[in-house]
C-alpha cells in the first residue's frame, strides 16, 4: 500500500538502463508489484485486525472501543494516528485534541499499545477497515430440522387415518346390519309369516348394551389417563420472562451445556445461569442479527435484539456506558422440570458418574426456541431406564468398587451391568 | 325437534373442544396431593421472605473459602484505565503448573466447554462464537469484553486451564 520506500530502488535501476522497452517493462512490474502487494495487505489486514484490534473495537458497532469504520477522517493527521496506536498514553499527554476527547469518551480506558505494528501494519488495518470488512455472509445458519418434524407429522397423520378408517368400518356394518335385518323382513312378508315390527336402533338392546360397554371403555380409559396425568407435565412450555432460544445458542453456536448450566456436573442442581455468565458473551454480542427469524410457539415473530435489551435490563448494564448501573434485578425463569418433593434425583449421579447426555432426558434441546418438557419424568420412566441402561465401567473410576463385576466381566462371565444390578431400582436409592 | 337440538349442541361441543385444544401446553397441569408433591421448605430458587434480597440462593458469606478451595488472591480489580492489578496477579506463581496425563484430559474438557466458544478448540481464536469477526473477542482473563469466570470454574480449574493453555502453547 506504500509505495515510497520501494521507489527510490526502481528509478536507480531504471537511471542505468534508459531504454523505453525497458521502462515500459518495469512500470509493468512495479504496477504488479504493488497490487500485488494491495492484495496481501487486504488479507493482512484482516488477520491483524482480528489479531490486535477485535477484542475491543468492531468495524461497524461499538464495543469496549468506538466503531472504527471512518477512523481516518477523524484523525486529521496521520502521523498521530500511527503513534496512537503504538503508544496511546504518549500522544495523549502530548494533548492532541482528538486523542484527549477520544480518551474521555471512553471512561478514561487505556488503549493497549501496539509498539510492534509499523505504518504499513496500521495501513494494512486501516485498508481492511475502509473495506469494510467484507466477509463472506454468514451461511448455513439454519438446520433444517424439517425431517424430524415430518416424521412426527406422519405419525399423527397415520393415527388420525387408522380413527377415520375404524369409525368408517362401524358405520358400514352398522348398515350391512340394518341391511340385514330389513331384508329379513321383506322376505318374512313375501312368505306371508307374521313378524313383530322392527325395533328402531336406538331402543335395540343389542346396540344400547354395546354402546354402554364402549362408553365404560373410553371414558375409563380417559379417566385412567387422567388420573395418572396428575402430577405430570409432559411437553409443559411455559413462556419465559426472556425469549432465550436453545437453538441458538446450544445449536448454532454450539456452547456447550456444561458452560452455562455448570453445575451438572459437579452437584445436584443442573443450576439456572447467573446473569454474570450470560454477560459473559453479551457485553460483546448486543444484536441478533445473523441468526434465523426466531417464532415464538403461537407463530409470532421474535425481535432478538429486543430480548438481548431486556437482558440488559435484568442485568443492570448500561449499553451505552459500558457499565453496570447496579440496579440489576434477578430474572424470573419458570422452572420447567420439577420432581416431587419426595423423590431425589442428583445431576452429577447422572452425568459426571452415568456419563448420560442431556438429551437422554431433556430431548433435543440444542432445535428447541422455547424448551418443552420432553420427557414424562415419571417413576415407571425412572426405571424403565434404570432396567435397561447399561453402566458404563470401562474408564470409569467411580465404579471400581464393584469388583465382583469386573471381574465376572473379565471372565466373560457377563458382558455388562445394568443400573438395576448396582442396586439402581432399590426404592430408597430416590426416595429418602 | 327435541333430539336434533341435543345433537346439534353435541356436535358444537366437540368442535369447539377440537379447536380450543392447542398444541402448546402453557400450564404445568395439576397436582395430586400437593403437600406432598410441592417441598414445604425453601427450594435453591424459591423466594425467601428471611433473606433481605428476597432468595434463597445466596452467595459465599464474606470472608470464608469453600471446602477443599484454594486460599483466595487478594488482588482487587483494576480502577478503568489502570493495569497495575492486572500486572500484579500475572506475576503470580502458578500453583499447578504441572498437569499428569488425567489432570490434562479434564483440564482440556473445561478449556473446550468454557473458553473453546470463543478462543477455538485449538486455541487459534476460531470458536464457533468468534469466528472472523463474527463477535467478541476476549484477549485477558477478566478484561475488557471478557468477563470473570470465577463462578464457572475454580481456583485450582482456573490456573490448570491457564497450565495447559501454556503447554499447547509451548508446541
Amino acid at each position: 500500500m506504500d509505495p515510497v520506500p520501494f521507489q527510490p530502488q526502481f528509478t536507480e535501476g531504471m537511471n542505468q538502463k534508459r531504454t523505453a522497452f525497458q521502462k515500459i517493462i518495469s512500470s509493468f512490474v512495479l504496477l504488479v508489484f504493488l497490487s500485488g502487494s494491495l492484495v496481501l495487505n487486504a488479507q493482512d489486514g484482516k488477520a491483524l485486525f482480528n489479531q490486535k484490534c477485535a477484542s475491543c473495537h468492531a468495524i461497524d458497532k461499538q464495543l469496549v472501543g468506538p466503531a472504527l469504520k471512518g477512523v481516518e477522517d477523524r484523525w486529521d493527521d496521520k502521523a498521530m494516528l500511527y503513534d496512537w496506536v503504538r503508544n496511546s498514553a504518549a500522544v495523549i499527554k502530548k494533548g492532541y485534541p482528538r486523542a484527549v476527547a477520544v480518551y474521555n469518551e471512553y471512561n478514561k480506558i487505556q488503549m493497549t499499545a501496539f509498539p510492534e505494528l509499523k505504518n504499513a501494519d496500521i495501513d494494512a488495518i486501516l485498508g481492511y477497515i475502509n473495506t469494510g470488512g467484507a466477509k463472506a455472509a454468514a451461511a448455513g445458519a439454519a438446520p433444517t430440522d424439517a425431517a424430524a418434524s415430518a416424521t412426527a407429522e406422519d405419525e399423527s397423520d397415520a393415527n388420525l387415518l387408522y380413527g377415520i378408517l375404524t369409525l368408517i368400518l362401524a358405520v358400514i356394518a352398522l348398515i350391512l346390519l340394518q341391511v340385514n335385518s330389513n331384508l329379513r323382513k321383506m322376505s318374512d312378508e313375501a312368505e306371508g309369516a307374521q313378524t313383530a315390527e322392527p325395533i328402531p336402533f336406538y331402543r335395540n338392546k343389542a346396540y344400547i348394551a354395546i354402546f354402554a360397554i364402549l362408553l365404560f371403555l373410553g371414558g375409563g380409559y380417559m379417566t385412567f389417563q387422567g388420573a395418572q396425568g396428575l402430577g405430570r407435565s409432559k411437553n409443559y412450555q411455559p413462556e419465559q420472562p426472556i425469549f432465550y432460544s436453545h437453538t441458538v445458542h446450544a445449536g448454532i453456536n454450539q456452547i456447550n451445556c456444561l458452560y452455562c448450566h455448570g453445575g451438572a456436573q459437579d452437584s445436584k442442581h443442573a443450576n439456572i445461569p447467573s446473569v454474570n455468565i450470560c454477560m459473559n458473551c453479551h457485553m460483546g454480542i448486543n444484536e441478533y442479527a445473523k441468526g434465523p427469524q426466531l417464532f415464538r410457539e403461537d407463530g409470532s415473530k421474535v425481535d432478538g435484539t429486543a430480548e438481548i435489551q431486556k437482558l440488559y435490563q435484568f442485568a443492570g448494564w448500561d449499553p451505552g456506558k459500558k457499565a453496570y448501573t447496579g440496579k440489576g434485578k434477578p430474572i424470573e425463569w419458570i422452572r420447567i422440570h420439577n420432581l416431587p418433593d419426595h423423590v431425589y434425583f442428583n445431576h452429577s449421579q447422572h452425568v459426571t458418574a452415568g456419563k448420560q447426555n442431556c438429551q437422554t432426558c431433556h430431548g433435543e434441546i440444542q432445535k428447541m426456541d422455547e424448551v418443552y418438557q420432553f420427557s414424562d419424568l415419571s417413576m415407571g420412566w425412572c426405571v424403565n431406564c434404570h432396567r435397561e441402561s447399561k453402566v458404563q465401567f470401562k474408564e470409569n473410576k467411580f465404579y471400581s468398587i464393584y469388583e465382583k463385576f469386573h471381574e465376572d466381566m473379565k471372565n466373560k462371565k457377563i458382558d455388562s451391568v445394568t443400573v438395576e444390578k448396582i442396586g439402581g431400582t432399590e426404592c430408597q436409592k430416590c426416595h429418602y | 325437534m327435541k333430539r336434533s337440538t341435543i345433537v346439534f349442541c353435541g356436535l358444537a361441543a366437540l368442535l369447539i373442544a377440537a379447536i380450543g385444544c392447542s398444541d402448546v401446553k402453557r400450564t404445568p397441569g395439576k397436582v395430586y396431593m400437593p403437600d406432598m408433591a410441592n417441598s414445604r421448605a425453601y427450594e435453591t430458587y424459591s423466594a425467601n421472605p428471611v433473606f433481605a434480597d428476597g432468595r434463597t440462593s445466596q452467595g459465599p458469606v464474606a470472608g470464608t473459602v469453600k471446602r477443599g478451595e484454594e486460599y483466595p488472591v487478594h488482588i482487587e480489580m483494576d480502577q478503568t484505565g489502570d493495569t497495575a492489578n492486572y500486572y500484579a496477579s500475572r506475576a503470580l506463581p502458578n500453583p499447578f503448573d504441572s498437569l499428569d496425563a488425567d489432570q490434562m484430559k479434564e483440564t482440556e474438557r473445561l478449556y473446550l466447554i468454557n473458553c473453546g466458544i470463543c478462543h477455538g478448540a485449538k486455541l487459534d481464536g476460531n470458536g464457533p462464537l468468534w469466528k472472523d469477526g463474527d463477535g467478541p473477542y476476549p484477549a485477558k482473563p477478566g478484561k475488557n469484553l471478557m468477563g470473570s469466570y470465577a463462578s464457572q470454574l475454580t481456583a485450582k480449574q482456573r490456573w490448570q486451564v491457564i497450565t495447559y493453555i501454556k503447554s499447547k502453547q509451548g508446541k
